[in-house]
């Protein structure tokens, strides 16, 4: 269980480091977007649909000794949004339900991001289809394969988080696909400052 | 110009028996469709209904085309003047209903903005609005055209099983034999 402590030894990490000032302050991160996915999963009769949107602009700037002081701000291209069937994608970009061509971006803006154990929450603000709505997510922190222990520079993040679509207004066939929207989003991340 | 024949000529006894049982058979498809829980498994149903549907839409234009160089011969003497009325309106409506059950399909399927795919690769022009109130109507058309349909084919097949079994005056038999 890497992750169970890898928060733990990145705080440690961070402590150590400490006593360098510029260590505190939130760290900067660039989104490598050919190495990260933005999925999601929604219920299908029997099945479940997924699918993907692509990352427009990501800034991550993440603080280790003080994880509040963090923020995200996402954006994502509807207009591109994938689905692991034709109808379902044209579905998902049409009127019904992403509304693309009126509302090509989907965003989410952090407003608090607190520890969760292991883990961190992100409670911000999720605008999809020109709706703006509370939303939380979930993310846990990993170290990328070959980089050493405590090394902040490179990490990949788990995101995870649960959407109603119908609070967003994109109730297109609500009848044969679920309200619910499970999302699940790997991001690989840089430092850039 | 040959004399006017009193049997059916092989293309189309072909048509109707062939469009008999299509229509027949996508009716059921259809109705088993619109009741199915949709999921990854079944959703192929829909196409194969779209596809089916499609065919019988050409079908139906080749028919009334081929009515037009060949004319079917007029019905068989014999009943009253009403029961000879009532099958004349029975398949002015059977041939209204090939075309327009088709059609209400289609544009009920164009109106919810997918692509109306038929042969799992061939998209047919959108004939509808996308929009879910366009969709619900021509959804409430489609279904009460198609129930419709089968309500006049049943009165078509009772004229003909009464002609065949009570006159026994060969209507039903030219139409399989020729």
């Amino acid at each position: 269980m890497r992750r169970r402590t890898f928060l733990t030894t990145l705080s440690a990490a961070a402590g150590v480091l400490c006593t360098a000032p510029a260590i505190a302050a939130a760290r900067h991160y660039s989104l490598d977007t050919t190495q990260s996915t933005v999925g999601f999963e929604t219920d299908f009769g029997p099945d479940k649909i997924t699918g993907s949107m692509p990352v427009i602009r990501a800034d991550l700037a993440i603080d280790f000794r003080n994880l509040a002081a963090s923020s995200v701000s996402v954006a994502l291209d509807a207009t591109a949004a994938r689905a692991s069937f034709p109808f379902a994608a044209q579905a998902l970009k049409g009127p019904r339900v992403l509304d693309a061509a009126t509302y090509p971006s989907v965003t989410f803006e952090s407003r608090a991001v607190r520890r969760e154990g292991d883990e961190a929450g992100i409670d911000g603000l999720l605008t999809i289809r020109g709706v703006t709505r509370p939303a939380t997510l979930h993310a846990a922190i990993y170290r990328q394969a070959g980089t050493d222990p405590g090394d902040l520079s490179r990490l990949t993040i788990h995101l995870t988080g649960a959407l109603r679509r119908s609070d967003f207004g994109a109730t297109g066939w609500s009848d044969l696909v679920g309200d619910e929207v499970r999302i699940r989003i790997v991001a690989r991340i840089a430092q850039v400052a | 110009m040959a004399a006017p024949r009193a049997g059916f000529g092989l293309p189309t006894r072909v048509l109707h028996w062939v469009m008999a049982f299509g229509i027949l058979g996508t009716f059921a498809l259809g109705a088993y469709v619109a009741r199915m829980e949709v999921g990854l498994g079944n959703l192929w149903l829909f196409g194969l209904h779209k596809t089916i549907g499609a065919v019988l839409l050409a079908l139906a234009m080749a028919r009334i085309v081929w009515h037009g160089i060949a004319p079917p011969p007029g019905p068989l003497p014999g009943p009253p003047e009403w029961q000879m009325t009532l099958a004349r309106a029975a398949h002015r409506a059977l041939y209204a209903l090939m075309l327009g059950v088709p059609v209400s399909g289609w544009a009920r399927a164009s109106a919810s903005g997918l692509d109306v795919v038929i042969f799992g690769r061939l998209t047919l022009p959108a004939i509808a609005p996308a929009s879910p109130a366009v969709e619900d109507a021509l959804a409430l058309l489609h279904r009460g055209l198609a129930w419709g349909f089968l309500a006049v084919i049943l009165l078509h097949v009772a004229g003909a099983l009464k002609r065949a079994i009570g006159a026994r005056d060969g209507t039903l038999r030219r139409m399989l034999r020729g």
